[in-house]
């Protein structure tokens, strides 16, 4: 008996009385269709470093020695440009395919990572310990047959609760034998706590299949191995519609550097990943939309160390070919001395869940009311669902 | 539940087989590994002089050697690195005051530096966690707290030796940079308040942060010629000229008053008057004194030994010990001891994965770390010192339990029992280890003979009753 059928015999047996509520694939219900990837830049990105503001009269003066020279940018409008490591997302922009946010932050105003990262996971309006995560929220509130996965070490805020939901890692897998994972279900299925995590491991397994774990390796920290082995996840006919994918080195506190800098290379690195996923994605890249975020942004002015402190408003990305049009959406507050944020920020002037709400309205045809059931407490804030075709 | 085995377990780092006979009345047995001096390690893998040399060595070979001399410098550092983490780990394999290592673990890791991205934390983490954790374990927490603010490791992981008051000889001397903030890195300031004492909401404010960051100016690293006295000095001239060097050329803490923020400093509303160094210290010792800082200390050792809810009675009790005490270690750790909680039926914690590797190994009487734990550890995704920000490693079922995880352990286990499989372990007496019920399939399954003894002895590390502590 391969791993396949082992597992087909356990859906069979106990699929039924699965305390965890993985979803058992059944091939008569119809998927909901759209794909959704979130990808949590953690650690607080230079939005400024990122998203080039080079025409604000005050960008020179006040970035100092973190200023980028105008013809090492990529430009977008006439007010920003990609960072010299983000050229090749205009390849998204010729497309179509990229909305540029900026001046956005989280709807709470803080500068710890960890409270700044709980709130824009649980898409609430303030650090609230216990929360559930607002793409699990989103996967309750989709209709059709869905289900969530976390390309992640471990599990992410964003994806805990009620609706179960996967997790993947590449691993250096040894071999093991069927009979032993069978035995060691019938072990897990006496912990309550357990039973349903450990039968998910194994249907994640099969899902992914070990010929594709193989092939994806053991990226060994780099952003392209892994946004490809999450595209050769999510491309899947019976694949997640939801994946929340993260990466960390981003607190850039000293020696950022400019074009070709610390910062710049992880930037390049960032879209060379999210290049390679939209061609390992195939087809399935049609009704796929990603979206990348950061905790906060930084201080404006270099700190003493020729890096940023952790700061206010910053920048992200939606990537996709669901978007009407490529544009920088941004009501930008300026870099002048009195425009910051306490004198030192970035001014927030778009909140986080306007966005998100737009984005997943539009990947999955949702209705605002249903938006806003993702994001409770944000009826106030109106989705950007213009965004979308 | 069986008392012995919860002592062994919760608190300890997994019974040996046939240990449980040995444990006597359990509290007894955990308190007496309290007494006397914390444990010192079997050896000192690398003194701060040899670490201080061999970050000199990659400095000159990235300054101006060649591919091979900074291959060789890279590897030189790599040697202590390993060596020390070899010795950090056996020490918890071999330990005969396991819960002593337990308090170490903890507290490094609520200190915690990492070696994810700045090479040298990687050579220092094994000699902060000696000198500063170890050494202060069952001493008081500002002790701690402050041996840690001194430490090279620590004032290059959150960037402190960096720091320049913006007002400070050094800065007025140097050359303007247009449109520069001068010299100011406030990350260890605002994460010793929200993640070592106060908490994040211990009521601090962004003033208070900045102002402890002020105060904190001058903290920085001597014996290092290379990149951060380079760092700390570029374009200073005179500034470099009067900084202090060590005078047995070792790498260590050193107060530059020529780049500390002149003047008065306010604080959570206390002013503190310039004294130098002395200023600094004079806060961090009134943090540790804080009672947000007893609360937060107290609520995250419950957590870690009792459970990922801790009950509010319990974090009330040790918060209490904690302040009436100043923070003395030793006794907040014999209070954790008397926890009723702790030793209650329902209550349960998942191991983390350097727990559970840990437990394997002494499950399985294996007598030292050998190079193929820090891997392992890895791709369980809990490297030693290495945690992915300084918060440092969850210790909760949510953060890892995850079904992905749980297929890691259980190909872990497995080809490990491979390894072992062939000193004839017999697989019945490993159930020792683990309190389960007669009746619980797990003895059916260690006595069944058609079962290979190693796929048996796997079976027992993966089950779930062996991830619990």
């Amino acid at each position: 008996m391969d791993r396949r059928d082992f597992l087909r015999t356990v859906c069979m047996c106990y699929g039924g009385l699965a305390t965890f509520g993985f979803p058992v694939v059944n091939f008569a219900r119809v998927r909901q269709s759209g794909r959704f990837v979130f990808v949590l830049l953690r650690g607080g990105f230079d939005g400024l470093a990122a998203v080039v503001p080079y025409a604000d009269p005050a960008y020179r003066a006040v970035r100092g020695a973190l200023a980028f020279n105008t013809d090492e940018l990529t430009t977008l409008d006439d007010t920003f440009a990609l960072a010299p490591g983000l050229a090749p997302l205009h390849e998204f922009w010729e497309r179509n395919e990229l909305v540029v946010l900026h001046a956005m932050a989280i709807p709470f105003r803080t500068r710890s990572h960890f409270d700044g990262q709980a709130v824009l996971e649980t898409g609430l309006d303030r650090p609230i310990g216990s929360s559930d995560g607002w793409l699990n929220r989103l996967l309750q509130v989709m209709p059709g047959e869905r289900s969530g996965i976390a390309i992640a070490s471990g599990m992410p805020r964003s994806l805990v609760g009620p609706h179960e939901v996967q997790t993947w890692s590449p691993a250096q897998l040894g071999v093991v034998e069927d009979a032993y994972l069978e035995r060691l279900a019938t072990l897990y299925r006496m912990d309550r706590e357990l039973a349903g995590r450990f039968e998910a491991a194994l249907q994640q397994q099969d899902l992914v299949g070990e010929e594709e774990t193989a092939r994806a390796g053991a990226p060994r920290g780099g952003i392209t191995p892994l946004m490809q082995a999450a595209a050769r996840i999510l491309r899947q006919n019976n694949g997640p519609n939801v994946a929340a994918v993260e990466f960390s080195g981003w607190d850039t506190h000293a020696n950022q550097g400019v074009a070709g800098g610390a910062l710049d290379r992880l930037l390049g690195q960032l879209a060379e990943g999210l290049v390679a996923f939209r061609t390992e994605m195939g087809d399935a890249w049609s009704d796929t939309t990603v979206v990348v975020m950061t905790e906060f942004g930084r201080t404006v002015r270099p700190n003493g160390t020729r890096g940023t402190d952790h700061g206010t408003a910053g920048a992200g990305f939606i990537i996709g070919p669901r978007l009407a049009r490529s544009a920088v959406i941004a009501d930008w507050p300026s870099l002048a001395d009195n425009a910051l944020y306490e004198g030192r920020d970035l001014r927030p002037t778009l909140d986080t869940r306007a966005v998100l709400k737009g984005a997943i309205a539009g990947t999955f045809d949702l209705t605002a009311a249903q938006a806003d059931r993702v994001f409770p407490g944000s009826d106030g804030v109106r989705g950007l669902y213009e965004m979308f075709r | 539940m069986d008392a012995r085995l919860r002592a062994l377990n919760r608190f300890g780092l997994g019974a040996r087989p046939g240990e449980r006979s040995r444990v006597g009345d359990p509290r007894d047995w955990l308190k007496a590994q309290l007494t006397g001096d914390p444990p010192q390690l079997a050896t000192t893998p690398a003194t701060a002089t040899e670490i201080a040399d061999a970050l000199l060595a990659l400095r000159r070979a990235a300054a101006g050697g060649t591919d091979q001399d900074r291959a060789e410098a890279r590897r030189r550092l790599m040697r202590i690195a390993v060596e020390e983490q070899r010795t950090a780990l056996t020490e918890r394999i071999r330990s005969g005051r396991p819960f002593v290592e337990r308090l170490v673990a903890f507290w490094s890791n609520h200190l915690c530096v990492s070696g994810q991205s700045k090479l040298p934390v990687v050579v220092l983490a094994g000699s902060y966690e000696r000198d500063v954790i170890r050494r202060h374990v069952l001493g008081r927490f500002e002790d701690m707290v402050l041996a840690s603010a001194r430490h090279p490791a620590m004032l290059f992981y959150l960037d402190n030796y960096l720091s320049i008051g913006p007002g400070s000889p050094a800065a007025q001397r140097g050359p303007q940079r247009q449109g520069a903030r001068r010299g100011l890195n406030e990350n260890y300031a605002r994460e010793l308040l929200e993640l070592h004492t106060l908490g994040v909401d211990g009521g601090y404010t962004q003033d208070d942060v900045i102002e402890l960051a002020r105060a904190l100016t001058g903290w920085t690293i001597a014996g290092l010629r290379g990149p951060a006295a380079a760092a700390v000095a570029r374009g200073r001239r005179r500034a470099r000229q009067q900084m202090q060097e060590r005078s047995d050329g070792s790498i260590g803490f050193v107060f530059q008053e020529v780049l500390h923020e002149p003047g008065e400093r306010t604080l959570l509303g206390r002013r503190y008057p310039q004294s130098g160094a002395a200023q600094a210290e004079a806060m961090i010792r009134d943090l540790c004194h804080n009672p947000a800082t007893a609360r937060f200390v107290a609520r995250k050792l419950v957590t870690h030994f009792v459970s990922d809810e801790p009950p509010a009675a319990a974090v009330d009790r040790i918060a209490d010990v904690f302040r009436r005490t100043e923070g003395d270690l030793r006794a907040v750790s014999e209070a954790l001891v008397d926890l009723p909680e702790a030793w209650s039926e329902e209550s349960r914690k998942f191991r983390t994965p350097q727990d559970w590797l840990v437990a394997v190994l002494r499950a399985l009487e294996i007598p030292e770390a050998n190079n193929r734990l820090a891997p392992s550890l890895r791709q369980l995704r809990q490297p030693l010192w290495s945690p992915p920000s300084p918060k440092g490693y969850g210790d909760t079922t949510q953060e890892w339990a995850d079904p992905d995880s749980l297929l890691n352990r259980a190909e872990l286990a497995r080809s490990l029992a491979r390894r072992v499989g062939r000193q004839r372990i017999e697989p019945r007496r490993l159930a020792d280890v683990v309190d389960v019920p007669a009746s619980d399939p797990l003895h059916t399954l260690l006595a069944d003979t058609s079962i290979p003894a190693d796929e048996r002895i796997a079976l027992l590390l993966a089950s779930p009753a062996f991830q619990w502590r």
